[in-house]
Protein backbone atom coordinates (compact mmCIF):
# COMPACT_ATOMS: atom_id res chain seq x y z
CA UNK A 1 0.00 0.00 0.00
CA UNK A 2 1.33 3.47 -0.84
CA UNK A 3 0.64 6.77 1.36
CA UNK A 4 -0.44 9.94 0.44
CA UNK A 5 -3.24 12.50 1.16
CA UNK A 6 -6.57 12.06 0.22
CA UNK A 7 -7.39 15.29 -1.53
CA UNK A 8 -10.42 14.14 -3.55
CA UNK A 9 -12.98 11.72 -2.16
CA UNK A 10 -14.59 9.06 -3.60
CA UNK A 11 -13.16 5.14 -4.11
CA UNK A 12 -11.89 4.12 -7.52
CA UNK A 13 -10.61 0.78 -8.90
CA UNK A 14 -8.73 0.48 -12.63
CA UNK A 15 -5.22 0.08 -14.45
CA UNK A 16 -2.38 2.46 -14.06
CA UNK A 17 -1.75 4.94 -16.93
CA UNK A 18 1.33 6.40 -16.35
CA UNK A 19 1.97 10.32 -17.29
CA UNK A 20 5.31 10.25 -17.48
CA UNK A 21 7.79 13.69 -17.77
CA UNK A 22 9.13 14.02 -21.08
CA UNK A 23 12.66 13.59 -21.48
CA UNK A 24 14.15 16.48 -23.63
CA UNK A 25 17.55 15.88 -24.29
CA UNK A 26 19.16 17.05 -27.24
CA UNK A 27 23.00 16.90 -29.04
CA UNK A 28 23.38 20.41 -29.94
CA UNK A 29 24.55 20.30 -33.52
CA UNK A 30 26.12 23.18 -35.68
CA UNK A 31 23.71 23.48 -38.68
CA UNK A 32 24.59 24.50 -42.19
CA UNK A 33 21.27 24.77 -44.05
CA UNK A 34 20.12 27.63 -42.23
CA UNK A 35 16.52 28.34 -44.20
CA UNK A 36 15.71 25.15 -43.32
CA UNK A 37 16.74 25.60 -39.67
CA UNK A 38 14.53 28.45 -39.67
CA UNK A 39 11.96 26.88 -41.45
CA UNK A 40 11.86 24.06 -38.79
CA UNK A 41 11.89 26.68 -36.10
CA UNK A 42 9.11 28.90 -37.28
CA UNK A 43 6.66 26.05 -37.93
CA UNK A 44 7.27 24.66 -34.47
CA UNK A 45 6.19 28.18 -33.32
CA UNK A 46 3.15 27.72 -35.32
CA UNK A 47 2.46 23.88 -34.53
CA UNK A 48 2.90 24.85 -30.35
CA UNK A 49 0.46 28.31 -30.64
CA UNK A 50 -2.08 25.80 -32.65
CA UNK A 51 -1.90 23.07 -29.51
CA UNK A 52 -2.24 26.23 -27.19
CA UNK A 53 -5.60 27.51 -28.44
CA UNK A 54 -7.11 24.25 -28.37
CA UNK A 55 -5.83 23.73 -24.87
CA UNK A 56 -7.16 26.64 -23.99
CA UNK A 57 -10.21 26.11 -25.23
CA UNK A 58 -10.65 22.72 -23.81
CA UNK A 59 -9.98 23.90 -20.89
CA UNK A 60 -11.82 27.36 -20.77
CA UNK A 61 -14.83 24.58 -21.47
CA UNK A 62 -13.72 22.25 -18.42
CA UNK A 63 -12.51 24.39 -15.59
CA UNK A 64 -12.39 28.16 -16.63
CA UNK A 65 -12.09 31.69 -18.13
CA UNK A 66 -8.75 31.98 -15.88
CA UNK A 67 -7.15 28.92 -16.40
CA UNK A 68 -7.51 29.56 -20.24
CA UNK A 69 -6.49 32.79 -20.34
CA UNK A 70 -2.78 31.63 -18.61
CA UNK A 71 -2.25 29.47 -21.81
CA UNK A 72 -3.22 32.14 -24.38
CA UNK A 73 -0.43 34.70 -22.88
CA UNK A 74 1.86 31.85 -23.34
CA UNK A 75 1.10 32.67 -27.58
CA UNK A 76 1.89 36.39 -26.99
CA UNK A 77 5.00 35.34 -25.48
CA UNK A 78 6.04 33.12 -27.95
CA UNK A 79 5.28 35.73 -30.87
CA UNK A 80 7.13 38.13 -29.58
CA UNK A 81 9.22 39.58 -32.36
CA UNK A 82 12.20 40.55 -29.85
CA UNK A 83 12.31 36.68 -28.18
CA UNK A 84 11.77 35.34 -32.03
CA UNK A 85 14.15 37.85 -33.47
CA UNK A 86 16.64 36.26 -30.66
CA UNK A 87 16.39 33.08 -31.47
CA UNK A 88 16.76 33.76 -35.26
CA UNK A 89 19.53 35.56 -34.93
CA UNK A 90 21.01 32.30 -33.20
CA UNK A 91 20.19 30.01 -35.26
CA UNK A 92 21.49 32.83 -38.45
CA UNK A 93 25.04 32.04 -36.18
CA UNK A 94 24.58 28.08 -37.26
CA UNK A 95 23.02 26.98 -34.27
CA UNK A 96 20.24 24.19 -34.01
CA UNK A 97 16.65 25.37 -33.39
CA UNK A 98 16.58 23.68 -30.13
CA UNK A 99 20.11 24.73 -28.77
CA UNK A 100 18.38 28.39 -30.04
CA UNK A 101 15.63 28.02 -28.32
CA UNK A 102 17.04 26.72 -24.85
CA UNK A 103 19.49 29.88 -24.79
CA UNK A 104 16.89 32.29 -25.45
CA UNK A 105 14.30 30.92 -22.79
CA UNK A 106 16.73 30.73 -20.26
CA UNK A 107 17.89 34.44 -20.87
CA UNK A 108 14.81 35.49 -19.92
CA UNK A 109 13.95 32.87 -17.13
CA UNK A 110 16.92 34.01 -15.38
CA UNK A 111 16.13 37.60 -16.25
CA UNK A 112 12.79 37.40 -14.37
CA UNK A 113 14.14 35.39 -11.60
CA UNK A 114 16.02 37.68 -10.47
CA UNK A 115 13.55 40.50 -10.29
CA UNK A 116 12.59 39.04 -6.90
CA UNK A 117 8.84 40.02 -8.04
CA UNK A 118 5.98 37.47 -7.18
CA UNK A 119 4.46 38.73 -10.67
CA UNK A 120 7.41 38.47 -12.69
CA UNK A 121 9.01 35.35 -11.42
CA UNK A 122 5.74 33.82 -12.74
CA UNK A 123 6.43 34.91 -16.35
CA UNK A 124 9.59 32.85 -15.55
CA UNK A 125 7.87 29.53 -14.64
CA UNK A 126 5.26 30.59 -18.20
CA UNK A 127 8.78 31.03 -20.56
CA UNK A 128 9.82 26.99 -18.79
CA UNK A 129 6.46 25.71 -19.89
CA UNK A 130 7.14 27.42 -23.60
CA UNK A 131 9.88 26.03 -23.58
CA UNK A 132 9.61 22.70 -22.66
CA UNK A 133 6.73 22.98 -25.21
CA UNK A 134 8.46 24.02 -27.97
CA UNK A 135 11.15 21.28 -27.27
CA UNK A 136 9.02 18.84 -27.06
CA UNK A 137 7.62 19.55 -30.66
CA UNK A 138 11.26 20.28 -32.66
CA UNK A 139 12.31 16.87 -30.88
CA UNK A 140 9.36 15.22 -31.80
CA UNK A 141 8.42 13.58 -28.28
CA UNK A 142 4.57 12.32 -28.38
CA UNK A 143 3.05 13.39 -25.48
CA UNK A 144 1.16 10.73 -24.20
CA UNK A 145 -2.69 11.23 -25.07
CA UNK A 146 -4.61 11.31 -21.88
CA UNK A 147 -7.82 11.72 -24.18
CA UNK A 148 -6.90 8.43 -25.36
CA UNK A 149 -6.97 6.40 -21.50
CA UNK A 150 -9.51 3.54 -22.10
CA UNK A 151 -12.61 3.49 -19.56
CA UNK A 152 -11.28 2.79 -16.06
CA UNK A 153 -7.85 4.49 -15.78
CA UNK A 154 -5.99 5.79 -12.93
CA UNK A 155 -4.01 8.76 -13.94
CA UNK A 156 -0.09 8.96 -12.48
CA UNK A 157 1.82 11.56 -12.69
CA UNK A 158 4.57 13.91 -10.77
CA UNK A 159 1.96 17.03 -10.83
CA UNK A 160 -1.69 17.24 -12.50
CA UNK A 161 -1.37 20.55 -14.78
CA UNK A 162 -3.85 22.58 -16.18
CA UNK A 163 -2.93 21.22 -19.84
CA UNK A 164 -3.32 17.77 -18.50
CA UNK A 165 -6.59 18.10 -17.38
CA UNK A 166 -7.89 19.86 -20.48
CA UNK A 167 -7.17 16.15 -21.96
CA UNK A 168 -9.05 14.35 -19.26
CA UNK A 169 -12.42 12.53 -20.01
CA UNK A 170 -14.68 12.25 -16.95
CA UNK A 171 -15.87 9.12 -18.00
CA UNK A 172 -13.08 7.38 -18.83
CA UNK A 173 -10.93 8.17 -15.81
CA UNK A 174 -11.66 6.59 -12.17
CA UNK A 175 -8.69 7.95 -9.56
CA UNK A 176 -5.35 9.83 -9.71
CA UNK A 177 -2.50 9.96 -7.84
CA UNK A 178 0.70 12.38 -8.01
CA UNK A 179 3.74 12.72 -6.44
CA UNK A 180 3.39 16.32 -5.24
CA UNK A 181 0.33 18.41 -3.68
CA UNK A 182 -1.89 18.74 -0.91
CA UNK A 183 -5.58 19.64 -0.52
CA UNK A 184 -5.17 22.89 -1.56
CA UNK A 185 -3.10 22.79 -4.56
CA UNK A 186 -4.31 22.98 -7.81
CA UNK A 187 -4.07 19.12 -8.52
CA UNK A 188 -6.42 18.85 -6.02
CA UNK A 189 -8.74 21.43 -6.82
CA UNK A 190 -8.90 19.96 -10.53
CA UNK A 191 -9.56 17.17 -9.19
CA UNK A 192 -12.44 17.72 -7.27
CA UNK A 193 -13.62 20.02 -10.12
CA UNK A 194 -14.24 16.88 -11.88
CA UNK A 195 -15.15 14.63 -9.12
CA UNK A 196 -12.73 12.25 -9.29
CA UNK A 197 -10.98 10.57 -6.44
CA UNK A 198 -7.58 11.40 -6.03
CA UNK A 199 -4.34 10.37 -3.97
CA UNK A 200 -1.89 12.94 -3.59
CA UNK A 201 2.00 13.32 -2.66
CA UNK A 202 2.51 10.11 -3.01
CA UNK A 203 6.33 9.28 -2.81
CA UNK A 204 7.59 8.22 -6.14
CA UNK A 205 4.87 7.48 -7.58
CA UNK A 206 5.78 7.07 -10.99
CA UNK A 207 8.79 4.57 -10.58
CA UNK A 208 6.60 2.56 -8.22
CA UNK A 209 3.95 2.21 -10.08
CA UNK A 210 3.69 0.16 -13.49
CA UNK A 211 1.35 0.87 -16.43
CA UNK A 212 -1.48 -1.64 -16.50
CA UNK A 213 -1.54 -2.51 -12.83
CA UNK A 214 -4.50 -2.59 -11.19
CA UNK A 215 -4.71 -0.31 -8.00
CA UNK A 216 -7.09 1.15 -5.88
CA UNK A 217 -7.26 4.85 -5.21
CA UNK A 218 -9.08 5.47 -1.60
CA UNK A 219 -9.63 9.10 -1.82
CA UNK A 220 -11.26 9.21 1.49
CA UNK A 221 -8.18 8.01 3.46
CA UNK A 222 -5.39 8.88 1.02
CA UNK A 223 -4.02 5.50 0.31
CA UNK A 224 -3.30 3.23 -2.62
CA UNK A 225 -3.87 -0.21 -2.41
CA UNK A 226 -1.13 -2.16 -5.09
CA UNK A 227 -1.64 -5.58 -6.30
CA UNK A 228 -5.29 -5.81 -4.50
CA UNK A 229 -6.67 -9.17 -3.76
CA UNK A 230 -10.22 -10.38 -4.77
CA UNK A 231 -11.51 -9.62 -1.47
CA UNK A 232 -10.37 -6.09 -1.43
CA UNK A 233 -11.53 -5.32 -4.09
CA UNK A 234 -14.98 -7.08 -3.15
CA UNK A 235 -14.40 -4.62 0.01
CA UNK A 236 -13.15 -1.48 -1.91
CA UNK A 237 -16.32 -2.04 -4.29
CA UNK A 238 -19.16 -2.38 -1.85
CA UNK A 239 -17.71 0.97 -0.40
CA UNK A 240 -17.63 2.66 -3.93
CA UNK A 241 -20.98 1.90 -4.03
CA UNK A 242 -21.76 3.17 -0.72
CA UNK A 243 -19.79 6.28 -1.88
CA UNK A 244 -22.28 7.13 -5.05
CA UNK A 245 -25.40 5.90 -3.35
CA UNK A 246 -24.52 8.47 -0.71
CA UNK A 247 -24.08 11.04 -3.34
CA UNK A 248 -27.13 10.27 -5.50
CA UNK A 249 -29.52 10.50 -2.33
CA UNK A 250 -28.17 13.66 -0.98
CA UNK A 251 -29.17 14.92 -4.16
CA UNK A 252 -32.66 13.98 -3.23
CA UNK A 253 -32.23 16.84 -0.76
CA UNK A 254 -31.55 20.08 -3.29
CA UNK A 255 -34.91 22.34 -3.35
CA UNK A 256 -36.19 20.97 -0.40
CA UNK A 257 -36.26 22.47 3.17
CA UNK A 258 -33.47 22.44 5.64
CA UNK A 259 -35.06 21.35 8.66
CA UNK A 260 -33.68 19.00 11.26
CA UNK A 261 -36.59 16.03 12.14
CA UNK A 262 -38.50 17.52 14.45
CA UNK A 263 -39.12 20.39 11.90
CA UNK A 264 -36.91 22.78 13.73
CA UNK A 265 -35.90 25.10 10.33
CA UNK A 266 -32.15 26.53 10.14
CA UNK A 267 -30.57 28.65 7.46
CA UNK A 268 -28.12 26.96 5.14
CA UNK A 269 -25.21 29.32 4.34
CA UNK A 270 -22.35 29.22 2.31
CA UNK A 271 -18.49 30.52 2.52
CA UNK A 272 -17.61 32.14 -0.81
CA UNK A 273 -14.07 33.36 -1.57
CA UNK A 274 -15.14 35.40 -5.08
CA UNK A 275 -18.32 35.94 -7.26
CA UNK A 276 -18.26 33.07 -9.30
CA UNK A 277 -18.17 30.73 -6.28
CA UNK A 278 -21.77 32.32 -5.37
CA UNK A 279 -22.85 30.36 -8.20
CA UNK A 280 -22.03 27.29 -6.95
CA UNK A 281 -23.69 28.10 -3.66
CA UNK A 282 -26.97 29.13 -5.61
CA UNK A 283 -26.16 25.82 -7.81
CA UNK A 284 -26.23 23.61 -4.10
CA UNK A 285 -29.04 25.09 -3.03
CA UNK A 286 -27.66 27.57 -0.66
CA UNK A 287 -29.76 29.69 0.76
CA UNK A 288 -27.09 32.82 1.34
CA UNK A 289 -23.73 33.21 1.87
CA UNK A 290 -22.47 33.58 5.44
CA UNK A 291 -19.17 34.67 4.43
CA UNK A 292 -17.82 35.93 1.81
CA UNK A 293 -13.94 36.51 2.34
CA UNK A 294 -12.68 39.81 0.31
CA UNK A 295 -8.92 39.17 0.56
CA UNK A 296 -8.46 37.60 -2.71
CA UNK A 297 -9.91 40.92 -4.26
CA UNK A 298 -6.36 42.39 -2.54
CA UNK A 299 -4.33 39.56 -3.16
CA UNK A 300 -1.97 38.45 -6.06
CA UNK A 301 -1.37 42.21 -7.12
CA UNK A 302 0.80 45.02 -6.55
CA UNK A 303 -1.92 47.56 -5.25
CA UNK A 304 -4.86 48.10 -3.21
CA UNK A 305 -8.13 47.62 -5.67
CA UNK A 306 -10.16 50.84 -6.03
CA UNK A 307 -13.33 51.39 -5.02
CA UNK A 308 -15.43 50.61 -8.17
CA UNK A 309 -13.62 47.55 -8.66
CA UNK A 310 -14.65 46.53 -5.03
CA UNK A 311 -18.19 47.60 -6.21
CA UNK A 312 -18.44 45.97 -8.81
CA UNK A 313 -17.23 42.08 -7.38
CA UNK A 314 -19.66 42.85 -4.73
CA UNK A 315 -22.40 43.52 -7.12
CA UNK A 316 -21.44 40.55 -9.00
CA UNK A 317 -21.59 38.56 -5.95
CA UNK A 318 -25.29 40.07 -5.15
CA UNK A 319 -26.79 39.27 -8.09
CA UNK A 320 -26.13 35.85 -8.69
CA UNK A 321 -27.67 35.48 -5.66
CA UNK A 322 -30.93 36.99 -6.60
CA UNK A 323 -32.12 38.59 -3.11
CA UNK A 324 -30.37 35.79 -1.04
CA UNK A 325 -28.67 37.43 2.10
CA UNK A 326 -24.78 38.38 1.12
CA UNK A 327 -23.03 38.85 4.21
CA UNK A 328 -19.27 40.44 3.38
CA UNK A 329 -16.74 40.31 5.63
CA UNK A 330 -14.56 43.40 5.28
CA UNK A 331 -10.72 43.15 4.72
CA UNK A 332 -9.00 40.29 6.86
CA UNK A 333 -5.90 40.90 6.23
CA UNK A 334 -2.46 40.31 8.42
CA UNK A 335 0.87 39.17 8.51
CA UNK A 336 0.14 35.54 7.70
CA UNK A 337 -1.21 36.60 4.25
CA UNK A 338 1.47 38.01 1.99
CA UNK A 339 0.61 41.22 0.07
CA UNK A 340 3.82 42.62 -0.57
CA UNK A 341 2.05 46.05 -1.21
CA UNK A 342 0.95 46.77 1.83
CA UNK A 343 3.70 46.43 3.85
CA UNK A 344 2.82 44.41 6.88
CA UNK A 345 5.83 42.93 8.71
CA UNK A 346 6.12 39.32 9.28
CA UNK A 347 4.53 38.50 12.98
CA UNK A 348 5.70 35.65 15.90
CA UNK A 349 1.77 35.08 15.77
CA UNK A 350 0.09 36.81 12.45
CA UNK A 351 -2.99 35.50 13.96
CA UNK A 352 -3.12 37.73 16.61
CA UNK A 353 -1.18 40.96 16.03
CA UNK A 354 -1.71 43.90 13.94
CA UNK A 355 -4.47 42.56 11.36
CA UNK A 356 -8.12 42.64 10.46
CA UNK A 357 -9.81 45.51 11.58
CA UNK A 358 -6.71 46.61 13.77
CA UNK A 359 -4.94 47.18 10.60
CA UNK A 360 -8.10 48.63 8.54
CA UNK A 361 -9.04 51.46 11.36
CA UNK A 362 -5.04 52.57 10.82
CA UNK A 363 -5.92 52.70 7.35
CA UNK A 364 -8.88 54.53 6.88
CA UNK A 365 -9.09 55.65 3.45
CA UNK A 366 -8.60 52.09 2.53
CA UNK A 367 -11.28 50.73 5.07
CA UNK A 368 -14.37 53.41 4.16
CA UNK A 369 -13.49 52.53 0.16
CA UNK A 370 -14.25 49.01 0.93
CA UNK A 371 -17.08 49.99 3.16
CA UNK A 372 -18.52 52.50 0.41
CA UNK A 373 -18.22 49.61 -2.31
CA UNK A 374 -20.53 47.43 -0.08
CA UNK A 375 -22.79 50.06 0.72
CA UNK A 376 -23.08 51.11 -2.85
CA UNK A 377 -23.59 47.35 -3.92
CA UNK A 378 -26.53 47.16 -1.06
CA UNK A 379 -28.73 48.86 -3.62
CA UNK A 380 -28.73 45.71 -5.52
CA UNK A 381 -29.78 42.26 -2.88
CA UNK A 382 -29.83 41.78 0.87
CA UNK A 383 -26.01 42.71 1.59
CA UNK A 384 -24.62 42.85 5.32
CA UNK A 385 -21.26 43.95 6.70
CA UNK A 386 -19.37 41.97 9.05
CA UNK A 387 -16.65 42.84 10.56
CA UNK A 388 -13.43 40.82 11.47
CA UNK A 389 -11.63 39.74 15.05
CA UNK A 390 -12.90 42.31 16.84
CA UNK A 391 -11.68 42.27 20.25
CA UNK A 392 -12.50 45.35 22.27
CA UNK A 393 -15.83 47.59 22.14
CA UNK A 394 -13.72 50.71 20.64
CA UNK A 395 -13.01 48.83 17.60
CA UNK A 396 -16.49 48.16 16.71
CA UNK A 397 -17.62 51.67 17.75
CA UNK A 398 -15.01 53.11 15.32
CA UNK A 399 -16.04 50.52 12.08
CA UNK A 400 -19.65 51.55 13.39
CA UNK A 401 -18.65 55.05 12.81
CA UNK A 402 -16.93 54.63 9.83
CA UNK A 403 -19.96 53.02 8.02
CA UNK A 404 -21.89 56.52 9.14
CA UNK A 405 -19.50 58.28 7.83
CA UNK A 406 -19.31 56.24 4.32
CA UNK A 407 -23.54 56.53 4.49
CA UNK A 408 -23.35 59.97 4.53
CA UNK A 409 -20.36 60.61 1.92
CA UNK A 410 -22.75 58.47 -0.67
CA UNK A 411 -25.83 60.62 0.68
CA UNK A 412 -24.54 63.66 -0.50
CA UNK A 413 -23.61 62.47 -3.68
CA UNK A 414 -26.68 60.80 -3.66
CA UNK A 415 -25.54 57.15 -4.18
CA UNK A 416 -28.61 54.65 -3.54
CA UNK A 417 -27.77 52.40 -0.69
CA UNK A 418 -29.47 50.14 1.65
CA UNK A 419 -29.81 52.67 4.57
CA UNK A 420 -30.36 49.76 6.79
CA UNK A 421 -28.08 47.58 6.51
CA UNK A 422 -26.90 44.95 8.85
CA UNK A 423 -23.74 45.22 10.65
CA UNK A 424 -22.17 42.27 12.52
CA UNK A 425 -18.88 40.99 13.90
CA UNK A 426 -16.74 38.19 14.58
CA UNK A 427 -14.92 37.94 17.36
CA UNK A 428 -12.04 35.65 18.68
CA UNK A 429 -10.91 35.19 22.70
CA UNK A 430 -7.34 33.70 22.32
CA UNK A 431 -6.88 31.79 19.28
CA UNK A 432 -9.30 29.27 21.30
CA UNK A 433 -12.58 30.19 20.04
CA UNK A 434 -14.34 32.30 16.88
CA UNK A 435 -17.87 33.49 17.29
CA UNK A 436 -19.84 35.14 14.90
CA UNK A 437 -22.40 37.47 16.67
CA UNK A 438 -25.45 39.29 14.75
CA UNK A 439 -26.71 42.94 15.61
CA UNK A 440 -29.53 41.54 17.07
CA UNK A 441 -29.45 37.59 18.22
CA UNK A 442 -27.26 35.87 20.57
CA UNK A 443 -23.44 34.58 19.52
CA UNK A 444 -22.88 31.50 17.77
CA UNK A 445 -19.87 29.53 19.64
CA UNK A 446 -17.19 28.27 18.11
CA UNK A 447 -14.82 26.15 19.99
CA UNK A 448 -11.61 24.70 18.44
CA UNK A 449 -10.49 21.46 19.79
CA UNK A 450 -8.20 23.02 22.74
CA UNK A 451 -8.62 23.12 25.81
CA UNK A 452 -10.15 26.48 27.21
CA UNK A 453 -7.52 28.40 28.87
CA UNK A 454 -7.66 30.65 32.18
CA UNK A 455 -5.76 33.31 30.79
CA UNK A 456 -8.23 33.61 27.76
CA UNK A 457 -9.81 37.01 29.24
CA UNK A 458 -13.61 37.78 27.91
CA UNK A 459 -13.65 41.36 29.16
CA UNK A 460 -12.93 43.11 25.77
CA UNK A 461 -15.56 40.91 23.70
CA UNK A 462 -18.05 40.23 26.45
CA UNK A 463 -18.10 43.94 26.73
CA UNK A 464 -18.90 44.28 22.89
CA UNK A 465 -21.19 41.87 23.03
CA UNK A 466 -22.86 43.83 25.42
CA UNK A 467 -22.90 46.99 23.38
CA UNK A 468 -24.49 45.16 20.72
CA UNK A 469 -27.31 43.83 23.04
CA UNK A 470 -28.28 47.00 23.93
CA UNK B 1 15.09 61.48 -32.14
CA UNK B 2 12.48 62.51 -29.78
CA UNK B 3 11.66 61.75 -26.38
CA UNK B 4 9.18 62.42 -23.07
CA UNK B 5 8.78 61.43 -19.70
CA UNK B 6 6.26 59.92 -18.30
CA UNK B 7 4.88 58.26 -15.22
CA UNK B 8 2.90 55.09 -14.81
CA UNK B 9 -0.32 55.38 -13.71
CA UNK B 10 -2.41 51.67 -14.01
CA UNK B 11 -2.45 50.16 -10.80
CA UNK B 12 -0.83 46.85 -12.20
CA UNK B 13 2.52 48.47 -13.63
CA UNK B 14 3.80 47.19 -16.76
CA UNK B 15 2.37 43.43 -16.44
CA UNK B 16 1.64 40.93 -18.91
CA UNK B 17 -1.30 42.14 -20.84
CA UNK B 18 -1.19 45.98 -20.57
CA UNK B 19 2.85 45.21 -22.17
CA UNK B 20 1.43 42.72 -24.50
CA UNK B 21 -1.17 45.96 -25.50
CA UNK B 22 1.45 47.96 -25.61
CA UNK B 23 4.64 46.70 -27.22
CA UNK B 24 1.65 45.60 -30.13
CA UNK B 25 0.74 48.65 -30.90
CA UNK B 26 4.49 50.23 -31.20
CA UNK B 27 5.19 47.06 -33.15
CA UNK B 28 3.41 49.05 -35.99
CA UNK B 29 5.73 51.91 -36.42
CA UNK B 30 9.08 51.62 -38.37
CA UNK B 31 11.01 53.95 -35.52
CA UNK B 32 12.47 52.05 -32.69
CA UNK B 33 10.92 52.74 -29.47
CA UNK B 34 12.96 52.58 -25.96
CA UNK B 35 11.83 52.79 -22.35
CA UNK B 36 14.53 54.28 -20.26
CA UNK B 37 14.09 53.13 -16.93
CA UNK B 38 16.62 52.90 -14.04
CA UNK B 39 19.47 53.36 -15.91
CA UNK B 40 18.62 50.66 -18.55
CA UNK B 41 17.25 50.15 -21.72
CA UNK B 42 14.32 48.40 -22.64
CA UNK B 43 12.96 47.43 -26.33
CA UNK B 44 9.30 48.62 -26.23
CA UNK B 45 8.34 46.56 -28.92
CA UNK B 46 8.72 43.13 -26.98
CA UNK B 47 6.41 42.63 -24.54
CA UNK B 48 9.50 40.41 -22.92
CA UNK B 49 11.48 43.51 -22.66
CA UNK B 50 8.85 45.38 -20.65
CA UNK B 51 8.35 42.60 -18.49
CA UNK B 52 11.70 42.10 -17.43
CA UNK B 53 11.84 45.60 -16.71
CA UNK B 54 9.48 45.33 -13.65
CA UNK B 55 8.19 49.17 -13.85
CA UNK B 56 5.27 49.28 -10.90
CA UNK B 57 2.33 51.97 -11.05
CA UNK B 58 3.75 55.55 -10.25
CA UNK B 59 7.14 54.77 -11.84
CA UNK B 60 8.79 57.77 -13.87
CA UNK B 61 10.06 56.45 -17.33
CA UNK B 62 11.64 58.47 -20.53
CA UNK B 63 9.91 57.30 -24.20
CA UNK B 64 12.67 57.70 -27.07
CA UNK B 65 11.23 57.00 -30.42
CA UNK B 66 14.16 57.09 -33.10
CA UNK B 67 13.24 57.20 -37.10
CA UNK B 68 10.98 58.65 -39.85
CA UNK B 69 7.70 58.01 -38.06
CA UNK B 70 9.31 58.93 -34.43
CA UNK B 71 6.79 62.23 -33.57
CA UNK B 72 3.63 59.38 -34.10
CA UNK B 73 5.19 56.56 -32.52
CA UNK B 74 5.67 58.85 -29.25
CA UNK B 75 2.62 60.43 -29.25
CA UNK B 76 0.63 57.11 -29.05
CA UNK B 77 3.16 56.15 -26.69
CA UNK B 78 2.47 58.60 -24.67
CA UNK B 79 -1.26 58.63 -24.70
CA UNK B 80 -1.59 55.09 -24.00
CA UNK B 81 0.43 55.17 -20.45
CA UNK B 82 -1.31 58.58 -19.27
CA UNK B 83 -4.50 57.01 -19.93
CA UNK B 84 -3.48 53.74 -18.05
CA UNK B 85 -2.96 51.23 -20.47
CA UNK B 86 -6.56 50.16 -21.02
CA UNK B 87 -6.97 49.64 -17.54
Amino acid sequence: MLNGIGASEGIGIGRVMIIKEQTLEYTPKEVTDIEAELARFRGSVDKFCDNTMAQADAIRQSTGEKEAEILLGHIAIIRDPFMGGEIENLIKANQCAESAVEQICKMFIDMFSATGDDLTMQRAADVKDIRDGLLSILLGVEEVKISDAPAGTVLVCRELTPSMTAGIKKENIVGIITETGSKTSHSAILARALEIPAVLSVPNAVAQLSSGEQVIVDGDNGEVITAPDQAQIDEYSAKREAFLRERRELENYRGKATASADGTEYELFCNIGTPKDAVKAVDADGEGVGLFRTEFLFMDRSSLPTEDEQFDAYKQASLILKGKPLIIRTLDIGGDKEIPYLGLEKEENPFMGFRAIRYCLKNRDMFKSQIKAILRASAFGDIRIMFPLITAVEELREGKALVEEAKADLKASGIDFDENIQVSLNAKIGDLFDFDINWNTQATFDFENKSVSHHASSGGVGQAIRCIKK
Amino acid sequence: MVSKKVTLVNAQGFHMRPASVFAQAMAKYTSSVTIKFNGNDYNAKSLLNIIAACIKCGSEIELVCDGPDENDALAEAVQMIESGLGE
